[in-house]
């Protein structure tokens, strides 16, 4: 895509504000022809006051007296509702941004995200989100008012002098678009570079941060600092040459000024001799020729970010439009029959994988079965809840309640499931915040008891903010165990019919994880089970069928 | 998490605060200097300029001066519009020079500080914010250094030099000016100052949803899988609300310095030229000498209202700096320096230590342990027990609050924290798997080991196997927190690192899941060979682990309350006895 397009695609984004934007930039406009408006009616005012005072005749000074008010109350005021105005713009596009993306992103998680890493992602959704909203108050409205006012302006001269007209336009035109565009040619590769060295900057440190620990045992720690310093620096480097561009647009400006208020003042006196404008009109039109340059004074900033925004908006762009692996589905699931699940010949292979993660699976589940399934890692064991999560897509046939897999609508197949990942995820919020993730209608009562189950209860009890103790990022100011204690006493309030369990004893000792075991599969009475384990020992009493698996197949069956 | 500290509120944080601004001009400072000297000359040049510009339209307009006349006067102007042009850029380029040396010295500040704070600092916080605060708090500083301290000293030079040009000439002018002027830096301070600890309120807020924003992608997984995608979306989007809301409440406030700024440059302007139109009409001024005062009047006002724009810059900065200087501020914990030599086989004796995260909450209550030189000790216990807490007191990241540890018969406390983790190989139960290679992740101790190595000590952690079966093998990429791999596959990768690095003491918190049968008894075997010759303690969560130590540690509730041979606890204790017959159920 073209950075133009890119452009207009994000104008497109921003279409329910539109009304906010063309708002903002009228103001802007309404502003900048005001301080215009206030220096040539001055100019106006001191040359014929003084031609009446040689002439020694009176003159009507309330006209221009009362326009000068006129045109300096505009100005105030309409400076003051233009920033108001623009900003309030920029920040509900920035709230819809984020959201937007955030939606984009829900589908893609997590098949297509697999191989991105956590801070780059969010260093694209808030920084890049954050350089978007740069569009709208330095790229769009900007660009808008300098059209509008050059339009004005100029067509005003043209009424008085053709040729300053078009002295002041061939200046306003190198000032406010030949010089910015060029800069903005120069620096697009820069500012692109801008936006990608800090994003790696930002990965660097968060993996300092969050790898501190290994870093200082390995020694790697300096080398680390003198690595983000390196890109810091590589990010200066770009920096100055990006910056370097746009100080030189901003210089050119005010010579550009200069030499529009120069040539209209030497262009009139020229028109003035020959009689063609009047000589009190030649300060009027020197001075408007200076403050015309009020409204392209923000475009050099404004093409130097564009750079920037078209870099972040073809990121952005990029990660949205990956097209998600399970496809919409139905708009309406079909009511499961049962909670049995049942798979044949299911295929599965992972992209870039050079072997089928599952390669003709058979299993069938009875409703209100528990089965466990037991394998070596690699063996495919994990893969089944997440098909069944409809994560990603298969070969084969599933069928849940007697119902094809495919005939439901992903959310409502998830409703139907409690899930417990291999790898536990709390939020950094409080232990309640992450038991409503999972139950978000869940009383007080389900919550404790839920606890119980799981033996976290004493746990809570202990802590001085109970329920409300937060649990740190990634769950670290608990231990790991806890952690999945507390992922398990998610399941239990998920309260659904078919549930999977991937390795529920992960991080317990031994002990623990025996009387938490039995207690959570008699909570779970009557409901279709399926446990993922690598220790069968665990589990082999509380089930009522052993599966086991190698590379992708179920290879023995085992009923009770 | 602790809570946020409280905002800043007084007088004397913020003038702590700006201070803290100006000292960081030492980074850069000389460039900063003559970016200001070169910006107050360009500056003055509007002086020259409008005086040649005056004395050529004025004839034009009231007299009846030739046209050669008035070309005299104009022709030097596009020359002195050069000369501005230079010196502008000059100076604009002097001010960057400086402010990314600024930037790049605040950077390294922060790094080096954070790095020495530890873990334990970055864990209490979000590791999000914190890279926000290096990453885009550093950068929030870019305009006060290129814009704010520059545009200072111009305006301290350039609205004097041009007031002491036009009072002389036009002394009713002259003295407009140099009234209205004070006034409008009074009113911007007295507006700006409200606003300013909202100001930072809101910045706080902003790294908080960005932290929240962070928190929400990478459990993007989870909240799908409970079906709560639509529920936090609706959150982030109330959240994105709320801060457009407050910001906005802000803003208006804000604004209105700048409101109070254009009125004041606006009526300035008005009233000198309504003044000069008088006395013209009066004839009680010359033509050339009112407009040269009038061409001069917005020039006169132009650094006050560029001020107003670099005000916010100043203010985000501020805002910046306050997180900057949370983190530069914190006490980094008291290290020792001693670096004895310390004997070929290392012992660890724990005397008596205890340890809270909180005052009310004690994790470990007084636990005794020694860790004979060359052998290998287990502990054990139920989660929760504070075993890893006593592996991170063994490391030195945190420290006892009670009694000691003593290595090699020195006191950990004294040791330089570099040599005692130099002697170190540490297994995590959970490694922190970097972006990069499978490869570049063995050899974080030792970036130039050869491949032979890396292999060799792979092999030995039992890793070779599963990294040659990757898609590209030694070179395939790990993701955040090695999500493409396993937790057993993770575990012999730190394994790996371990064996490379051939230290003394090896900590290890064994992986508890994510492993089969034939992995865990490789890991088993690994270990095994790792412990050979060095002092070894392990978390176990595994009898086959248990029974490969020397001796096995009962911890429970912050206590060592067993010890002993493996085969004479079974025999005598009845507790190992019981966690012994949990790990044993069902035949393995």
């Amino acid at each position: 895509m073209s950075d133009l397009a890119i452009l207009r695609r994000v104008l497109r984004l921003f279409t329910p504000y539109r009304g906010w934007m063309l708002l903002g930039a009228l103001l802007s406009t309404l502003t900048v022809l005001a301080s215009v408006g206030l220096m040539a009616i001055a100019g106006y005012f001191i040359a014929a006051m003084a031609i009446a005072g040689l002439a020694g005749v009176l003159m009507n000074y309330f006209l221009p007296a009362a326009g000068i008010r006129l045109f300096a109350i505009l100005r105030t005021g309409g400076r003051y509702a233009e920033r108001v105005v623009t900003h309030e713009a920029t920040f509900r596009l920035l709230a819809r941004l984020r959201v937007w993306l955030f939606d984009r992103l829900v589908p893609l998680a997590p098949a297509r995200l697999a191989h991105e890493r956590g801070a780059d992602l969010v260093a694209r959704l808030s920084a890049d989100v954050e350089t978007l909203q740069h569009a709208y108050l330095r790229l769009y409205a900007p660009a808008l008012t300098a059209l509008a006012c050059t339009a004005v302006v100029v067509a005003l001269f043209a009424l008085r002098s053709i040729s300053a007209a078009l002295a002041l336009l061939a200046l306003l035109l190198i000032a406010g678009l030949a010089v910015p565009l060029a800069v903005r040619r120069a620096s697009a590769a820069p500012g692109a570079a801008i936006v990608q060295t800090s994003a790696q900057l930002r990965v660097a440190i968060v993996d300092s941060l969050q790898g501190m620990s290994d870093l200082a045992v390995y020694g790697a720690t300096e080398r680390r600092i003198l690595a983000a310093q390196r890109l810091g620096d590589e990010l200066a480097a770009k920096q100055r040459q990006a910056d370097t561009l746009g100080l030189v647009a901003e210089g050119t400006l005010t010579l550009c000024a200069g030499l529009a208020l120069w040539s209209t003042a030497l262009l009139a006196i020229v028109a003035a001799q020959q009689g063609a404008l009047g000589r009190v009109e030649i300060p009027m039109l020197a001075l408007a020729a200076l403050a015309a340059f009020e409204a392209v004074a923000p475009l050099p900033l404004a093409m130097q970010r564009a750079g920037e925004v078209v870099a972040a908006a073809r990121r952005i762009f990029a990660l949205a439009d990956l097209p998600p692996v399970i496809p919409e589905g139905p708009a309406a699931s079909p009511v499961p029959r049962d909670a049995s699940v049942v798979m044949r010949n299911v295929r599965l292979r992972y992209e870039g994988a050079s072997e089928d993660a599952l390669a003709g699976l058979d299993l069938t589940v009875a409703s209100g079965q528990r089965v466990a399934i037991v394998g070596s890692s690699g063996a495919g064991k994990s893969s089944i809840s997440r098909l069944l999560l409809r994560f990603w897509d298969y070969d084969g046939e599933i069928r849940l309640g007697r119902h094809d897999l495919r005939a439901y609508r992903p959310e409502d197949v998830r409703a139907l499931l409690g899930v417990l990942t291999q790898y536990t995820h709390l939020l950094n919020a409080t232990l309640r915040e992450n038991l409503l993730l999972a139950a978000p209608g869940a009383t007080e009562d389900a919550l404790l008891d839920a606890l119980d189950v799981t033996q976290l209860r004493a746990f809570v009890a202990a802590q001085p903010q109970g329920l409300d103790t937060p649990v740190g990022e990634g769950g670290v100011r608990l231990s790991v165990g806890q952690a999945r204690r507390l992922a398990i006493a998610r399941v239990v309030l998920r309260d659904a019919p078919i549930v999977v369990l991937d390795e529920p004893a992960e991080g317990l000792d031994a002990h623990t994880a025996h009387a938490l075991l039995a207690a959570l599969m008699s909570r779970l009475a009557g409901r279709t089970v399926l446990v993922i384990t690598h220790d069968l020992a665990q589990v082999r009493d509380l089930v009522d069928a052993v599966v086991t698996m190698e590379r992708g197949r179920a290879t023995r069956y085992l009923p009770p | 998490m602790t809570p946020p500290p409280p905002p800043e509120e007084s007088a004397a944080a913020r003038r702590r605060l700006g201070q803290w601004l100006r000292d960081r001009q030492k980074h850069g400072a000389a460039a900063l200097r003559r970016a200001g000297v070169l910006g107050a000359l360009a500056g003055a040049l509007v002086v020259p300029q409008a005086w040649f510009l005056a004395h050529g339209i004025a004839p034009a307009v009231v007299g009846t001066a030739s046209f050669r006349d008035v070309i005299a006067w104009l022709l030097p102007i596009p020359a002195l519009l050069l000369l501005r042009f230079a010196l502008t850029l000059a100076a604009d380029r002097a001010a960057l020079a400086g402010t990314l040396d600024v930037k790049r010295g605040v950077r390294d500040e922060l790094v080096r500080r954070l790095h020495a704070l530890g873990p334990a600092y970055v864990q209490a916080k979000s590791s999000g914010e914190l890279a926000a605060t290096v990453v885009d708090g550093v950068e929030a500083l870019q305009p006060y250094y290129l814009r704010y301290v520059p545009h200072m000293t111009a305006l301290a030079v350039v609205p004097l030099v041009i007031a002491a040009c036009v009072l002389p000439r036009d002394w009713i002018s002259g003295v407009v000016l140099l009234v209205t002027a004070p006034v409008i830096p009074v009113f911007m301070l007295l507006i700006g100052q409200g606003t300013e600890r909202l100001n930072q309120q809101q910045w706080r807020k902003l790294a908080q949803l960005s932290g929240r924003l962070l928190d929400a992608l990478q459990r993007l997984t989870t909240i799908k899988l409970f079906n709560a995608a639509r529920r936090e979306a609706a959150v982030l989007a109330r959240a994105a609300d709320d801060y457009r809301r407050t910001t906005m409440a802000v803003l208006r406030m804000a604004f209105l310095s700048s409101l109070a700024l254009e009125f004041f440059a606006t009526v300035g302007i008005a009233l000198v030229a309504v003044l000069i139109g008088f006395r013209l009409l009066d004839a009680e001024l010359t033509f050339e000498v009112g407009l040269f005062a009038l061409l001069l009047a917005p020039e006169f006002y132009a650094p006050l209202r560029r001020m107003g724009a670099d005000y916010h810059a100043r203010m985000e900065a501020l805002a910046a700096a306050e997180h900057i200087v949370e983190v530069l501020e914190a006490p980094v914990p008291a290290t020792g320096h001693a670096r004895p030599v310390l004997p070929q086989r290392i012992g660890i004796e724990c005397d008596d230590i205890a340890f809270a995260y909180d005052d009310d909450r004690p994790v470990l209550r007084g636990v005794t342990l020694a860790l004979a030189p060359g052998t290998t000790t287990a502990l054990v216990g139920p989660s929760g027990a504070g075993k890893s807490t006593l592996l991170s007191l063994l490391l030195g990241q945190r420290r006892p609050q009670g009694g000691r540890v003593r290595v090699g018969g020195h006191d950990l406390a004294t040791l330089d924290p570099a040599y005692w983790l130099a002697q170190v190989a540490v297994v995590p139960q959970r490694p922190y798997l970097f972006a990069g290679t499978v490869l570049d992740n063995i050899r974080l101790g030792a970036p130039d080991a050869p491949p032979e190595d890396v292999e060799a000590a792979a092999a030995a952690a039992a890793a070779h196997e599963f990294i040659v079966a990757l898609p590209q093998g030694y070179a395939t990429p790990v993701g955040e927190h090695g999500h493409t791999l396993s937790g057993g596959q993770a575990q012999r990768l730190a394994l790996a690192r371990a064996f490379l690095k051939d230290a003394p003491v090896v900590l290890m918190d064994e992986a508890t899941a994510g492993l089969d049968r034939e992995s865990e008894a490789r890991i088993g075997e690994a270990l095994a060979r790792l412990a050979r010759g060095r002092t070894v303690l392990v978390i176990a969560h595994r009898l086959r682990t248990v029974q490969l130590a020397d001796r096995v540690a009962v911890m429970e509730d912050g206590r060592i309350v067993e010890e002993g041979a493996p085969a004479s606890l079974a025999a005598a204790s009845t507790r190992y006895a019981a966690l012994l017959r949990a790990a044993e159920e069902g035949p393995r």
